[in-house]
């Protein structure tokens, strides 16, 4: 008996069935050109490069020296060396577990990592560099520009401050920003289904939508007392601006046809609005959510810094005013982060949201 | 079924305005037609004939300038589930799974909990099973308007109203559907009216062909199909239709 079917190509009809079961790593590597022994070992040693270059720098920090002035002045020095273990063995934890995947099979892992090495590397070579300007070599100039563990032992020595600076610029972000995108959809959406809302509306994000909140700021400080109330307006008010416009936008150019399609299978009044037009919209809709959070950051800076007398953007001010630059840029560090942080958050929520938009998987 | 349906289009006129100009066009004009339960109408002509107006009114999205159209005597006042209409695009929700499209009129409807085996039949008699889960924008033409079809299917209309639904499929999986419309229909005897391009697919699909005419839409002759189904694209009364049909669209051959 002939067990070996084939169908019209000569193709086993087993191997067939067995190609439905592809998996995307093995198409992937199906589909790649061959790799050589050489390049597979260079992609190795580039995998291991993060942690080479992270030993390299703590070994640059260890021997080389400090500059004459700065001898005695580098306190509690095995701070930064923590600094630079701690990503390095996240790094290392990926590392292993990339390799482990890959002799089961699943070698997306090693390839991502063997993608970023190279930027984790320049990374931690970047920090030497700082620090043989600074500190060990006293280039750059201190105190406008500290060494890593300058910063680390600022950030450490006035933690409780930090993080009641990063508890109220959050707490005046995220208050600012959902007023801004609860207003926002609400006229923008108005704005795209009534004409006599837009009529009213229209104007006001005409002639105000151009400037810039911030430049309100002086304004509010005087005739707001509160100025803490004062930089929640600002900063809802340009979140509520680009989240207007953007769902107005969405809501205008939803698909006509849409609306036919699910009146005739019996959508009505709000069901049109809500199950229809909204969903529609949604990537108009976070677009504005996106623009309004880069705005909103704006704002929230501007206000900190000119007046509202908290948050991050204050703390900076304050401690350049007392020439405290070590704690000024670790206050910039935490802002960088957090700044990270909230947009990366943001675009994960997007890229959720808008999953179907993408074509195949 | 106690009463066998009969759509009823009275006198019906539709004009719109253009908005720029404030010109009243003439969409259709004196339109009367009494279609029934198990008749499979093609109505073919020129574009500006009215033949989208004219789906659009029996469904309900527009109403008529002049004129009525009733079912079994009641009049049709806005669109309804019972009057399905399919159109050239396939009109997905996007932001929505195949599943989810195809349950879209039950959960409007509030009625999703004992519909739920229907999604599946469905979902088994149009071959998709293994995409409900994707979104529209992951499937083929052809798919995406097989899903449009069953979304409407699955409200079993008393009348189905097919606004070139083949249109934009090529030329293959446009046959292919035709037959599964056809079996679909055969199975279940609604009132199907298409409107399309294609004579040779409104002779192949239709027991009566509406050829209509442009400027102002009317309805220049009713050809009953008098051919058994399956249909022979090329036997020599299908031909004749053909000729006849195209004939009256000034498309004839010419001597």
């Amino acid at each position: 008996m002939n067990t070996e079917e084939r169908n019209k190509e000569g193709i086993l009809v087993e191997d067939a069935k067995s190609a439905k079961k592809l998996t995307r790593d093995m198409l992937a590597e199906l589909e790649q050109k061959e790799k050589s022994p050489a390049r597979r070992a260079l992609d190795f040693f580039i995998s291991v490069c993060p942690m080479l270059a992270a030993a390299l720098a703590a070994a640059e920090y260890i021997y080389v020296p400090n500059f004459e002035r700065f001898v005695s002045s580098n306190v509690n020095p095995e701070r930064y060396l923590i600094f630079l273990a701690v990503p390095a063995a996240i790094y290392l934890f990926f590392w292993l577990h990339a390799l482990v995947r890959y002799r089961m099979g699943q070698k997306k892992y090693y390839w991502n990592a063997v993608h970023k090495a190279p930027l984790y590397s320049v990374l931690f070579l970047a920090l030497s560099a700082l620090d043989l300007l600074t500190l060990k070599s006293g280039k750059l100039l201190y105190p406008f520009i500290p060494w890593v563990n300058d910063i680390i032992n600022a950030a450490i020595g006035d933690w409780p401050n930090l993080l009641k600076s990063c508890y109220y610029s959050l707490e005046l972000l995220f208050k600012g920003y959902f007023i801004g995108v609860a207003a926002g959809l609400l006229t923008g959406i108005a704005c795209g289904y009534s004409e006599r809302v837009n009529y009213w509306i229209n104007p006001i994000v005409k002639v105000l939508g151009p400037i810039p909140t911030a430049t309100w700021m002086p304004l509010i400080m005087i005739i707001v007392p509160n100025l803490h109330a004062g930089a929640l307006f600002i900063i809802s008010l340009g979140t509520w601006f680009a989240v207007t416009l953007a769902s107005r936008t969405g809501i205008q150019n939803v698909d006509r046809s849409l609306f036919d399609a699910a009146r005739i299978l019996g959508a009505k009044g709000h069901q049109l609005v809500f199950r229809v037009a909204i969903p529609s919209a949604m990537p108009n809709i976070l677009q504005g959510m996106t623009q309004g959070m880069s705005s909103a950051c704006i704002s929230l800076m501007v206000a900190e810094m000119m007046g509202v007398e908290a948050g991050l953007g204050w703390y900076m001010t304050w401690a350049k005013s007392w020439a405290l630059y070590n704690r000024m840029f670790a206050a910039l560090v935490v802002l960088v982060v957090i700044f990270n942080a909230v947009t990366n958050a943001l675009n994960a929520v997007k890229k959720h949201a808008l999953r179907w938009q993408n074509g195949v998987k | 079924m106690a009463e066998a349906l009969v759509l009823k289009i009275d006198g019906v006129s539709k004009s719109f305005a253009r908005v720029e100009t404030n010109d009243i066009t003439n969409a259709l004009e004196n339109i009367n037609l009494e279609l029934h339960q198990g008749e499979f109408i093609s109505l073919v002509g020129t574009s500006g004939c009215g033949k989208s107006t004219m789906l659009r009114l029996i469904a309900g999205l527009i109403t008529p300038t002049y004129g009525q159209l009733t079912v079994n005597g009641k009049k049709i006042e806005g669109p309804s589930p019972d009057r399905g209409m399919v159109f050239q695009q396939p009109t997905l929700f996007p932001w929505q799974t195949v599943e989810q499209n195809l349950s879209f009129s039950f959960r409007m409807r509030n009625n999703y909990g004992e519909n739920k085996d229907k999604v599946e039949r469905i979902l088994k008699v149009i071959g998709l099973e293994n995409f409900r889960r994707d979104y529209p924008a992951q499937l083929s033409g052809g798919m995406a308007q097989r899903v449009a079809l069953a979304r409407t299917l699955i409200c079993s209309p008393e009348i189905l109203l097919l606004d070139e639904p083949l249109g934009a499929l090529d030329a293959f999986t446009r046959m292919n559907m035709q037959d599964e419309i056809l079996s679909m229909w055969r199975e279940n005897r609604q009132l199907v009216v298409m409107v399309t391009h294609d004579v040779d697919e409104a002779i192949y699909m239709g027991t009566k062909v509406v050829v209509m005419d442009a400027h102002p839409g009317r309805v220049k002759a009713e050809i009953p199909i008098e051919l058994d189904y399956p249909r022979n694209r090329s036997s020599s009364q299908f031909v004749e239709y053909r000729n006849q049909i195209l004939d009256m669209l000034d498309y004839g051959a010419k001597e």
